[in-house]
């Protein structure tokens, strides 16, 4: 019976397996063995260069500032997120008027793709009659009043309120899940022992509620990994790279400069990391549902 | 259970060679039956209806008006014959220079697509993805067709591979109304009046000139103008050709010149957060005066009702050194056949119809272009588009502009350096530099 169940299930992988193949693993040696080259993704001739796109990658200092940016990114991927999305549950799981309403209206921006997301906060950030320099200016602050998207000092961080206020409602919904799951009894045992808010905050609900941070965690590390549609609609990586992650210095290098076996080299690095970072969240993950077993 | 397993195997093969048994020729239920001839009364093969032939064309025609009046000739084209069928595929204007390569490397390419004329067709010629096109420019007297001014735009390492569709002016295109209210009646002719204008602008509350450069391209103007009209034609084809450095002193001098401009605070403040439709509103707005651009512009603004002659007019860029040869750096617009294209004979068919007096007439008129072609009468013109029409012919030279004049990949280098000058133009020396750096690397990689 076994045997028949595990010849079913050969056989029914076949074609996930093929597709997955196809779609995903020729394409990710293909970037590989083009990182080992001199192609530049057009012309159909090409000449192997060894590991020099990597030792490029390495003395590149648009590369460092896109691992710089990254770095920023995740960092913030880590604070804003988890922080404001947490807040967020904690207030709507208090079952205050219109709590269901509250939620849709964090969860919306989920719903709607970051290319949209990105336009909708080019109109916001827009210079002259954009919603925050028309509160600004309102408010007395034309100092304050700047091009968000075109100032270098600015472009990276306004593209990260943007991606973050999508992130936020995905946050808030897995920690409001993760709320539910906690038994009353514990927040009530704690109350009546004399627990603050704030006490049985810090030491039972924050400690219950690690799966689920751990996971948001994780998917807001990997998505800013990720991020390029909403730096693509936003800034293209621009002012002069200061808003460049490494998925769009890739892109730019790859189909704006015409360098496909550099592209391909960086895309191999940008793997590596995700790769390291995707094998802890595992770990972690492994770890709790020891801890919880 | 392994004589299971083979059967169920045997089953699902069977079962796949049924279905692609039916995928094939199917005959409709309610298909009209044929009788077999008789010996005595020989019967003509019906005639099968001919098939279309479909037929791909991309361009970056994507606003507005040009997604209208593209699809309108196209339309015209598919209800004068039967032959082919043209679908109409566009994509947006900076979004297609990525993927138009995409397509032709992914071996996936349209019929006919629309390109820049110039080192951007160079490069699709360098790497063979383009269809040599010399037998139908000759069997089509396109010599006699196309403005003679502009035919150099058709030949690539010895042979025809776009036709050109049409072109563009380069100049200042200013708001009157602005100008006659910081009482300037006389438009600048040369640089020194040039700044005494844009000084008179700024005193009277009015910024001299606007740009929209957060796409990078429109700042390329103000660079082709500054070092041809101070360094020489010559040195900038050099230039663009990886011959002369970014470093020169030749390129130091022009940038010197723009810093000027921006640090006497002439340009409308943060042009990389603004596009070029931007850069053209804070002009029509009368926020700035005026703006360099392509005669497009005049498209746009008589899409939103702007008067030629009255709400706008055009200035030509004003001559810094009297011994170099006015000129104007603009693109042609062409189209091109990718060496696979599977339906080129469409392709060529539909270019015939391009080229036709009537269709050029509709797409000069709507997109602000000046036609390719001899056939079209210059009084459909309107007062602006005829100045510049007239000034080509008074003997203003073309050139294309710099990212059409330069490969890609240096392309790339210069638009950022445009952009990255206009962020900081106090450190341009740094830039030129770090330019000419990413220029060699460019050309290296292209010599490989």
């Amino acid at each position: 019976m076994a045997r028949e169940r595990r010849k079913w299930i050969i056989l029914l992988s076949i074609l996930p397996l093929t597709i997955y193949t196809i779609i995903v693993i020729i394409p990710l040696l293909s970037s590989f063995f083009y990182s080992f080259t001199n192609w530049n993704g057009f012309n159909p001739e090409y000449k192997f260069v060894g590991f020099s796109n990597y030792l490029k990658v390495f003395q590149d200092r648009y590369f460092e500032l896109a691992i710089k940016n990254t770095l920023i990114w995740m960092v913030a991927a880590f604070v804003l997120p988890v922080v404001t999305g947490l807040a967020i549950a904690l207030v709507l799981h208090e079952r205050i008027r219109f709590a269901n309403f509250y939620k849709s209206l964090f969860f919306l921006p989920i719903c709607l793709s970051l290319a949209v997301i990105g336009q909708v906060w080019i109109w916001i950030y827009q210079p002259d009659w954009g919603l925050i320099n028309t509160v600004l200016r309102s408010v007395g602050l034309e100092q304050l009043a700047i091009a968000w998207l075109a100032n270098k000092n600015t472009a990276l961080y306004s593209v990260i309120v943007a991606w973050s206020w999508q992130q936020v409602g995905l946050a808030m919904v897995i920690f409001l899940a993760g709320l539910t799951s906690i038994p009353e009894e514990l927040t009530e045992a704690a109350q009546i022992d004399g627990a603050s808010y704030w006490q049985s905050l810090r030491y039972v609900i924050i400690p219950l509620l690690s799966p689920a941070t751990t996971v948001v965690i994780a998917l807001s590390i990997i998505n800013s990994l990720k991020s390029f549609d909403v730096v693509y609609m936003m800034t293209g990586g621009g002012p002069f790279h200061s808003s460049d992650t490494l998925a769009m210095f890739m892109f730019n290098e790859s189909f704006k400069k015409y360098f496909m076996g550099y592209g391909s080299a960086i895309a191999v690095v940008l793997f590596l990391i995700a790769m390291v970072i995707i094998a802890f969240y595992f770990r972690q993950v492994r770890q709790l549902e020891q801890l919880y077993d | 259970m392994k004589i299971k397993f083979l059967r169920v195997l045997a089953l699902l093969i069977v079962a796949l060679m049924v279905l692609s048994a039916c995928g094939g020729e199917e005959t409709p239920t309610d298909a009209p039956v044929v009788e077999e001839p008789s010996e005595e009364a020989p019967v003509e093969e019906p005639e099968e209806p001919a098939m279309a032939e479909e037929t791909n064309i991309v361009h970056y025609y994507s606003g507005d008006l040009g997604r209208k009046d593209m699809q309108a000739i196209i339309d015209g084209f598919n209800d004068s014959q039967t032959a082919c069928i043209v679908t109409d595929n566009t994509t947006g204007h900076e979004d297609f220079k990525t993927q138009i390569l995409v397509m032709l490397a992914g071996e996936n390419p349209p019929d006919i697509f629309s390109y820049w004329a110039g080192a951007r067709v160079q490069f699709v010629v360098d790497a063979g993805r383009l269809m040599e096109i010399s037998d139908f420019w000759n069997e089509n007297d396109l010599d006699n067709v196309i403005l003679p001014g502009i035919q150099g735009a058709k030949d690539y390492s010895g042979g025809v591979y776009a036709v050109p569709q049409n072109y563009h002016f380069t100049g200042f295109f200013y708001n009157p109304k602005v100008m006659e209210a910081a009482g300037i009646t006389e438009m600048p002719e040369t640089w020194d009046e040039l700044m005494v204008a844009a000084e008179t602008l700024k005193e009277n509350g009015v910024y001299a000139f606007a740009l929209g450069s957060k796409e990078r391209w429109p700042a390329q103007f103000w660079f082709d103008f500054l070092v041809g009209y101070t360094a020489g034609h010559e040195y900038r084809a050099k230039l663009q050709a990886g011959e002369a450095s970014f470093a020169d002193p030749e390129v130091q001098h022009a940038m010197e010149l723009w810093k000027e401009l921006v640090e006497k605070e002439y340009f409308h403040p943060d042009a990389n957060a603004y596009v070029w439709t931007d850069a053209a509103d804070q002009v029509a707005n009368g926020d700035a005066a005026m703006h360099l651009m392509g005669t497009w512009t005049t498209g746009y603004w008589n899409d939103n009702g702007l008067v030629p002659g009255e709400d706008y007019d055009l200035l030509p860029f004003p001559v810094i050194d009297a011994n170099i040869p006015v000129a104007t750096y603009g693109p042609v617009d062409a189209w091109a056949i990718p060496s696979d294209a599977a339906s080129a004979d469409c392709a060529k068919e539909l270019l015939k119809w391009f080229l036709t007096p009537d269709m050029q007439a509709k797409w000069a008129l709507g997109q602000g272009a000046l036609a390719a072609t001899t056939g079209v009468d210059p009084s459909i013109y309107n007062v602006v588009m005829a100045k510049a029409n007239d000034l080509i012919n008074s003997g203003t030279m073309w050139i294309p502009a710099y990212d059409l004049s330069t490969p890609p990949p240096n392309a790339e280098v210069g638009l950022n350096m445009f952009a990255q000058f206009m962020d900081d133009p106090a450190n341009y020396v740094q830039w030129l530099e770090e330019a000419q750096e990413a220029s060699e690397a460019a050309f290296a990689a292209l010599n490989q």
